[in-house]
């Protein structure tokens, strides 16, 4: 019964969104569009909270029930579960779709009436996409016959609450960059585009986007930090590349916005700029559900899937880019400016971005490239990439750190050595500082605080002197970056890694800590069984710092192993412990990470999110 | 005139990076296959016990006469039990030699385990830390290579065999031979 309602709901959606193509397109009366707008939003809300209350009653009656979750599961995860798995995080994808939607539909006034129908219009026809997906290729509401007396389990390196929320969060970026996309066609369109504030509109969604994706990859990869039990917290590894390239042509999209605000020009860059951002977001999609990349991210691979998706970027995409082709051309200006202005800061810093994005789309798709014309495999890894897209990105930092205190227009060449001084004296004075504690030095690691520290000092400087007019939310994630480019180069630079077998009461040193095996004990978890490891670590004083548990757990129901490692963290470094293969008369694999800093990288991340928030709320009081 | 040949640009990229995506999708490929750094290399030499002698396994005796499979299981891996079939195939019928590396297993269990399925392996060496694996570059069990008769590694196949794989195989030991 419930499972017929979800597909009902699921079809009333694709109806509303029929309804809404329809009735914007036609341009009919506003009283109809919002009925189709909010019957979609309405179906889709109900489609996706039934499909989840589903998971909670655990009716294994319904495939994706039955394959995704388990009666043992904590509730949480239940939840959780719905968009743990390819068909329902599709329809966690509309509901986030819909809801834009729906926010785009209020923005209505007299005044912009052709407008907000365009971009409702492109938005029906992008939500259309992906319900027709959701229903032909990956229904979660199918069912099974006979109705299952207990579901499959669900893979447990997923049960995790950093991995639980980290799905919505990067869904409200992807899919935010949709409203870009079709405030970017809408405008476009548009007869006299030039003289209407279309970016006023399309600067909201897109720090809605740019936060929320900020946010959602490092919740992501926090999870791949202390979960999957490696000491790293980023690999390269394709799926992170496809959250992280929208993540640069985002940010290079909400810094040209700006200089279109203030200085009208650029147009064409950003409208370009908008479209891609969301193309990519697509194609990311597509690399993660096709299979067509091996990552530990693939669900369950489908060709016909990927080639849907394939198919209808390959429509998002041809029209937009076609349009784009066609009438761009009245979005440019001759509006010019100098190298030293804040705009010229902007405008080298969105090159650098479009660069380091090439670089990472390249090294991404590169092998398939390969594969495609020579039919050889190979595969490119963290040293590509860290070889190619950081030393692009460090010219980009320096410029971020001066970009805010230069003005607009032409700047005089002694007033910027005058504006700058201060932050290059601050900088110098912290990096003493930081030196001075942790005298350990090399080129990379005296190089990445340099740039932390350049970019805290400027801001710290901007606050200092209290402009009226501070943009605060600007300097909060200016800040954020600062402190997650110290935490990137401690934890990269100085990391400590010891793989040894240890027996029980064996110890190992690890920097200026003593790490003793203490003992071991089973541990019986909700829906798991766990080898635990205690170990007592001890500083250089003989001092007790902390008990290190990690464990080795093992899920009855779906067969896996996983290791839960144990982190004691402060402000300086962390302390991570693997607890890994063995037995009481050989000993256990262990693996020890001394990891410096690691903590600024999720401060950090937080901070640049809180930034954005600030923004948000204030790009949002502008439109009202 | 030039400016709007640029326009186009961002177009003509997109479609030729999605074609090379569907012709991707639509080509008959296997992304389980991972081309190893040690195919047309000597095999990395390796000392172990073995599962059913008392005497150690030596990798230098036991390779460079014949051409030899190299299969990694174990009994927990449910993959390697679908494969079982086509390794006694190759025993059976080819005569093939096969040496197994009992990957991070209990020996009992596996000797239960190949009585009651039967033994295709003519030697089987014990890996139960896994360093065998890591110095094979193995991905995941099961994975089998090809040894020729030198010592030097021609396959390698990452996941269970099967009937595609079985005949490949039989089609590269005929070009070996």
């Amino acid at each position: 019964m419930l499972p017929t309602l979800g597909n009902l709901a699921l079809w009333l959606s694709l109806v509303f969104a029929g309804l809404q193509f329809y009735n914007t397109r036609r341009r009919k009366k506003l009283l109809l569009i919002s009925i189709s707008v909010k019957g979609l939003l309405i179906s889709s809300l109900l489609s996706f909270f039934l499909l989840m209350y589903l998971y909670i009653i655990s009716d294994f009656s319904v495939l994706n029930v039955f394959k995704n979750s388990h009666t043992t599961k904590p509730l949480f995860y239940k939840v959780t579960a719905v968009w743990g798995n390819h068909e329902g995080s599709m329809l966690l994808w509309i509901l986030v779709l819909t809801i834009f939607n729906y926010f785009i539909f209020k923005l209505y006034n007299k005044k912009n009436f052709i407008f907000i129908s365009k971009a409702l219009e492109i938005q029906a026809l992008i939500s259309l996409g992906f319900i027709v997906f959701t229903i032909f290729t990956s229904n979660p509401f199918e069912r099974i016959i006979p109705t299952q007396v207990n579901g499959l389990g669900f893979n447990p390196i997923l049960q995790d609450p950093a991995l639980a929320i980290h799905p919505p969060l990067l869904y409200i970026g992807y899919v935010g960059f949709s409203a870009a996309f079709s405030i970017s066609i809408a405008t476009l369109v548009l007869e006299n585009g030039k003289n209407f504030p279309w970016y006023k509109y399309m600067k909201p969604f897109v720090m809605v986007a740019w936060t929320f994706l900020t946010i959602g990859i490092a919740l992501g990869s926090l999870w791949a930090y202390y979960e999957l039990g490696w000491g790293g917290w980023w690999f390269w590894d394709p799926v992170e590349n496809a959250s992280f390239m929208p993540w640069l042509l985002g940010t290079a999209l909400l810094h040209s916005l700006i200089i279109v605000e203030k200085r009208q020009s650029l147009q064409a860059w950003v409208l370009l700029l908008s479209l891609l951002a969301f193309l990519l977001s697509v194609v990311g999609t597509f690399l993660v559900r096709s299979g067509i990349l091996t990552s530990v991210h693939t669900f369950a691979l489908d060709p016909s899937r990927g080639i849907y998706i394939l198919a209808f970027t390959a429509l998002l995409g041809g029209y937009s880019l076609i349009l784009f082709s066609s009438k761009s051309k009245k979005y440019f200006s001759n509006n010019y400016f100098t190298f030293f202005s804040k705009e010229g800061a902007i405008l080298i810093n969105n090159i650098f971005m479009i660069i380091v994005c090439a670089t990472v789309f390249l090294g991404t798709i590169y092998p398939l490239l390969i594969e495609a014309f020579t039919n050889n495999k190979i595969s490119v890894g963290e040293p590509y990439f860290n070889s190619t897209a950081i030393p692009i990105l460090i010219p980009a930092i320096i410029i971020m750190g001066v970009g805010p205190i230069l003005s607009w227009g032409k700047e005089n060449k002694s007033e910027i050595i005058r504006k700058v001084l201060p932050g290059i004296f601050l900088t110098i004075i912290f990096t003493i500082i930081f030196f001075s504690i942790y005298k350990s030095f090399s080129v990379i690691g005296i190089v990445g605080v340099v740039l932390a520290f350049w970019i805290i000092s400027n801001n710290i400087v901007i606050l200092y002197k209290k402009k009226i007019n501070l943009n605060i939310g600007m300097i909060t994630s200016h800040l954020g970056v600062g402190f997650l480019i110290l935490g990137i180069t401690g934890s990269s630079v100085w990391q400590i890694e010891k793989i040894s077998n240890m027996k029980i009461n064996s110890e190992i040193n690890i920097n200026k800590y003593k790490v003793i095996f203490d003992s071991v004990n089973e541990v019986k978890g909700p829906n798991y069984l766990a080898l635990r490891g205690n170990f007592l670590v001890y500083d250089k004083k003989k001092n007790i710092i902390t008990t290190l548990k990690p464990e080795n757990r093992f899920y009855p129901i779906t067969g896996n192993f996983t290791s839960e490692a144990s982190i004691h963290t402060n402000f300086f470094r962390d302390l991570y412990i693997v607890f890994g293969e063995g037995s009481l008369s050989e000993g256990w694999t262990i693996r020890i990470y001394y990891n410096p800093l690691v903590i600024w990288i999720w401060i950090g991340a937080l901070v640049i999110f809180l930034g954005g928030l600030i923004s948000i709320n204030r790009n949002f009081k502008k439109l009202a | 005139m030039i400016k709007k040949q640029i326009l186009k640009l961002p177009f003509i990229i997109f479609i030729i990076i999605l074609s090379i995506f569907f012709y991707l999708l639509l080509i008959d490929r296997n992304p389980s296959k991972i081309p190893s750094a040690l195919i047309n290399n000597y095999i990395p030499d390796f000392e172990a016990n073995s599962l059913f002698k008392s005497e150690k396994f030596y990798s230098s005796d036991k390779f460079g006469n014949e051409i030899t499979l190299v299969n990694f299981f174990a009994t927990w891996c449910k993959p390697c039990r679908d494969e079982h079939v086509y390794l006694q195939r190759f025993q059976n019928e080819k005569g093939l030699n096969i040496v197994g590396i009992n990957y991070k297993d209990n020996p009992e269990k596996t000797k239960q385990w190949l009585q009651r399925l039967g033994n295709p392996y003519s030697n089987i060496a014990i890996d139960n830390k896994g360093k065998i694996a890591i110095d094979w570059g193995v991905y995941g069990i099961p994975e089998t290579f090809v040894v020729s008769s030198k010592g030097i590694i021609k396959f390698r196949h990452v996941g269970p065999i099967n009937k595609k794989i079985y005949n490949e195989i039989n089609s590269l030991i005929k070009k070996l031979e």
